[in-house]
């Protein structure tokens, strides 16, 4: 609290001290906009979110915020990094990026530390979620894109320098945030300074089952970064940018460590020309060094006395792109290449304290593991006649290996031995638009997204990284996964009664990458509570289908608000189911048609609100319904889920021009429940639950 | 671009992706040989009644009075043996198997391996667990892991655990660790002195079970109860005498290798059906 009345007292002192100006004459050069003004008739579905949007919300991560995302839910295993999942997409079927490129490699073989972690909420600009694999090219996309823009700096007419400030706090968690952004600068040069801390205790899940449990999730972290722009003429800008975000305990009670630091460091060089030529509109180049140093242990655990683990990984992830934009006439080509260096080496020491004696073993979780991949991508939009034509073309080449010397061989069966592979990967995507009758447009889009598989898959020794309670050994030679999707899409906008939007999709994935389990003949479990090993396997084809639904009323009504609803069904055609007695395996069998594990349920949130004083001041209500998951994985045992409902109640107040105030109250009633996809508190058959009740409150000061 | 032309390019598209999500490299299943089921089910007898763990009412071959309080070990690589020479060992999922008298699910083993159909002369395993398997750490959960046998005394796990307590000479009780495993051979006459530690000891040693023939049919079950008479581990051939070699023996190589000796008759075979 003493921080942050210093931070408050400062930005005032700030206030007077600068004759601030409001900025309506900026000029903004970032690639963002160009893309914008394309994309409004796009043949898939692409979410945008503004940075406006998430001011103010009770989040601690930009995953966490996420969620809200119709069919984007996210993985829960601790109070924060929530890790997203599109329409039952996750991990790297995903291509997370922050700033249009830059990728940042977890160093958490649990994804303690997804890429939405490396990124504060407050330091976004707007969020771009893309479901399938249509956008091409910021690399592979199997599922989805999600780019993470965080605010940059921008040249103005005459020298400015602005400040905004802001302190959120939250009951349950006693979670308190502090954020701080300085950013400015003239017609050549501008620059952009920011800071945030973040301090969570444990939160308790609601009581309306009559008892509420405290979970031990607290966490700290704290972030700083700069970034310096530079105009050396018209329609060119050069920005150099870096970044750290640090966390310190934070706590995961559904893996079995916690992250006792986790260190990143990110710097990205960009340059951006506009209006080349008659024909060349636009260059973007990028290059990009990320270094994620994170280090976990179980000493906060009661079994540190008998057994104790230390995991010490860094991650690396050194890149770049480049993308020439190009219009004649009516068609717009874009042409690039891109190119990213994953480099990862890590170990787990193990030290057993038994019958008087120590015994140390280490194991290491990746061992200069490398994968280089090099892509050329192309994008092509045009009209013909009342169709508007997207298209994307993607060709990569994928290559990894590593120092690895372990070699499990069995019966001539080869569970982990060559780590070299190497892929020719192709992806391709085309959509077209139609607006049918005034205001009703109706896409198709059909792709096919190919990625190969990430370290984890390849490389990863004995960690429980799945949901399950199984160690998981990673296979160097699987192949690469394909997703073949098509996606249709209603839209239609009026004036008078808002917009909707109507999207089905159906993916049939080959080579889908899942988890099956090994004899313990060949390999057993390395961490406490597993109950045996699976390796990552490809399966020969699942597939996804679903729908989702908005609608959001005019902006120009005081009473307004909207409705998401989404569903996603997922299905494996034929898979094996382990027989399990007691502690033994005992048997297999062959199920057909099972759910895919790990899909999220039917769920809808409906929102209203009232604007008073001319907008000024904005109360909110809103409820989320989540319906029970029944459709769970009978082979890999997964458990059901009750539905829930929730009410939450916001209001934002823009005091006066320089200063906001927005607060409320989520789970006002108190539910205790968990979401479908939230791990399970490890060493137990039970979920990690969300927080009960929350009241917050954020202020926002800005000059 | 016409109409029909943008129709045809968007079915080719369509075509295109169907054609290239078709797989020809799928394995070709091996042929399915007929089998069955086994499973293994671990009975205790002492004198020939079964284990009552927790009473002072054992007699050894030596005097001894004695109580058993945990009973608990390994068997592996258990082998199934034909009249024509070929094998079955059973390995598929699981090759080492724990037993614990106070864990009634370890006293089943229900094996995953099928079976080949068939008549079998014998089964036999590995009390303990081999040289190259018995790996420091292969096992993190329990009741396995708390089988741990301290690294510097050889490492792996205790093969067996009998803990109890007999009446001294004294008549007075006195617990015994009745623990069998890896040995060490020591330079010094201190076995307190791990430095002089120059050599280990496998004791794990093989078991054939007698009048153990049985015949596998087609998709049936076949269980089979193996016995351990527990107070063979102190008679034939040594009489093992605890007032002799005292409560732990974990350190002493020469009790271990009379208790490997005595071993190769403990086990019998039940009732098969």
């Amino acid at each position: 609290m003493k921080r942050s009345a210093i931070l408050l007292i400062g930005l005032i002192a700030l206030t007077l001290s600068v004759k601030a100006q409001i900025n309506t004459d900026t000029i903004k050069l970032t690639p963002i906009e160009i893309r914008d003004s394309i994309l409004k008739k796009i043949p898939y579905v692409l979410t945008n979110i503004q940075k406006d949007q998430i001011d103010g919300e009770a989040i601690r991560d930009v995953g966490d915020y996420l969620r809200s995302i119709p069919n984007v839910s996210g993985v829960r295993k601790g109070g924060v990094a929530v890790d997203p999942v599109v329409r039952g997409f996750k991990f790297s079927q995903l291509n997370v990026i922050l700033d249009n490129g830059v990728k940042v490699e977890n160093g958490c073989p649990n994804r303690m530390d997804p890429v939405s972690s490396h990124v504060e909420a407050e330091d976004i600009e707007n969020i771009e979620v893309i479901k399938g694999p249509f956008m091409l090219k910021y690399g592979p996309a199997l599922g989805g894109v999600i780019n993470l823009v965080s605010e940059k700096p921008h040249p103005y007419e005459k020298f400015e320098i602005h400040a905004e400030a802001l302190y959120g706090f939250e009951t349950n968690w006693d979670g308190q945030k502090e954020h701080l952004l300085v950013y400015g600068g003239n017609k050549k040069i501008y620059f952009l300074l920011t800071g945030a801390i973040r301090d969570y205790g444990n939160y308790q899940s609601g009581n309306s089952d009559g008892h509420d449990t405290t979970f031990n999730a607290s966490f700290r972290k704290y972030g700083y970064g700069a970034k310096l722009g530079y105009s050396p003429k018209k329609n060119h800008s050069i920005l150099i940018s870096y970044n750290e975000i640090h966390g310190r305990n934070v706590l995961y009670p559904a893996l079995p460590m916690d992250e006792k630091s986790d260190d990143t460091r990110m710097i990205a060089l960009d340059y951006n020309a506009t209006d080349l030529s008659a024909v060349i509109k636009s260059l973007d180049l990028k290059i990009y060094y990320s270094d994620v140093d994170h280090l976990m242990d179980n000493s906060q655990r009661a079994n540190w006395a008998s057994k104790q683990m230390v995991s010490d990984v860094d991650a690396l992830n050194i890149g770049g792109r480049a993308e020439l934009g190009m219009q004649v006439k009516k068609h717009k080509i874009f042409l690039g290449l891109d190119y990213e260096n994953i480099y990862k080496d890590g170990a787990r020491t193990m030290t057993m304290l038994m019958m008087g004696t120590t015994t140390t073993k280490v194991t290491n979780l990746w061992k200069d593991a490398r994968i280089q991949n090099i892509g050329l991508f192309a994008e092509y939009k045009t009209l013909l006649s009342s169709f508007e034509i997207d298209a994307a073309l993607r060709l990569d080449y994928n290559h990894a290996n590593s120092a690895d010397t372990l070699k499990l061989i069995k019966s001539d069966i080869e569970y982990f031995n060559d780590v070299s592979t190497q892929f020719i990967n192709f992806s391709i995507s085309m959509g077209v638009t139609k607006e049918i009758t005034d205001g009703l447009y109706v896409s198709l889009a059909l792709g096919r997204g190919t990625r190969s598989p990430n370290m984890l898959e390849r490389f990863i020794k004995l960690m429980p990284v799945g949901y399950d309670n199984f160690d998981y050994l990673g296979d160097p030679q699987l192949k690469p996964e394909k997703n073949n999707e098509v996606d249709l899409t209603f839209k239609y906008s009026n004036d008078k009664i808002g917009n909707f939007y109507l999207n089905g999709f159906y993916s049939y994935v080959q080579d889908y990458i899942s988890g099956v389990m090994l004899p313990s003949s060949v390999v057993t479990p390395q961490t406490s509570g597993s109950l045996g090993v699976k390796q990552f396997v490809n399966m020969k084809s699942v597939g996804f289908t679903g729908a989702e639904f908005g609608y959001t009323s005019p902006e120009k009504y005081r009473l307004g608000g909207s409705m998401v609803a989404a569903y996603t069904y997922g299905y494996t055609p034929t898979v094996t189911k382990y027989i399990v007695t007691g502690s033994n395996v005992t048997g297999d069998t062959i199920l057909k048609n099972d759910a895919l594990s790990e899909i999220p349920p039917l769920e809808t949130t409906v929102s209203i609100y009232y604007k008073f004083l001319k907008g000024k001041l904005v109360p909110k209500i809103s409820a989320r319904i989540v319906a029970d998951q029944r459709h769970v994985s009978e082979a890999f045992y997964e458990p059901y889920t009750p539905g829930f409902a929730l009410l939450n109640f916001s209001v934002k107040y823009n005091i006066i021009k320089y200063v906001s105030v927005s607060g409320g109250i989520n789970n006002i009633f108190d539910r205790s429940y968990y979401e479908h996809l939230n791990r399970k508190i490890i060493g137990t058959s039970g979920k990690l639950y969300e927080p009960g009740r929350v009241f917050y409150i954020t202020v926002n000061v800005k000059i | 671009m016409n109409m029909p032309n943008f129709k045809r390019i968007l079915i080719y598209s369509i075509l295109g992706l169907s054609l290239t999500s078709c797989h020809k490299d799928d394995p070709i299943p091996e042929p399915e040989t007929d089998s069955g089921k086994i499973k293994f089910t671990f009975t205790h007898l002492v004198d020939g009644l079964p284990l009552e763990q927790d009473t002072m009412k054992y007699t050894n071959a030596a005097g001894n009075n004695y109580c058993i309080n945990e009973l608990k070990y390994f068997i592996s690589d258990v082998t199934l043996h034909k009249s024509d020479g070929t094998t079955k060992l059973i390995d598929d999922w699981k090759d080492i198997c724990y037993v614990d008298s106070d864990i009634p699910a370890t006293l089943t083993w229900e094996v995953y391996d099928p079976i080949p159909v068939g008549t079998y002369d014998s089964v036999s395993f590995t009390f303990g667990i081999c040289e190259a398997k018995n790996i420091s750490m292969m096992f993190v959960n329990p009741p396995e892991v708390n089988m741990m046998w301290p690294g510097v005394l050889g490492g792996g796990y205790h093969y067996m655990m009998i803990n109890g307590v007999w009446k001294n000479t004294t008549n007075v009780d006195e617990i015994f660790n009745f623990h069998l495993g890896i040995g060490q051979l020591y330079k010094s006459d201190s076995i307190n002195n791990t430095d002089s530690i120059y050599a280990f000891v496998q004791n794990y040693f093989n078991v054939k079970l007698p009048n153990s023939s049985f015949v596998i049919e087609k998709d049936k079950t076949r269980q089979i109860e193996i016995i351990m008479n527990i107070e063979s581990w102190f008679e034939t051939p040594h009489v093992y005498d605890h007032n002799y070699w005292g409560g732990a023996i974990m350190q002493n190589q020469p009790a271990m290798q009379m208790v490997k000796e005595n071993g190769s008759d403990v086990f019998t075979t039940g009732i098969i059906q």
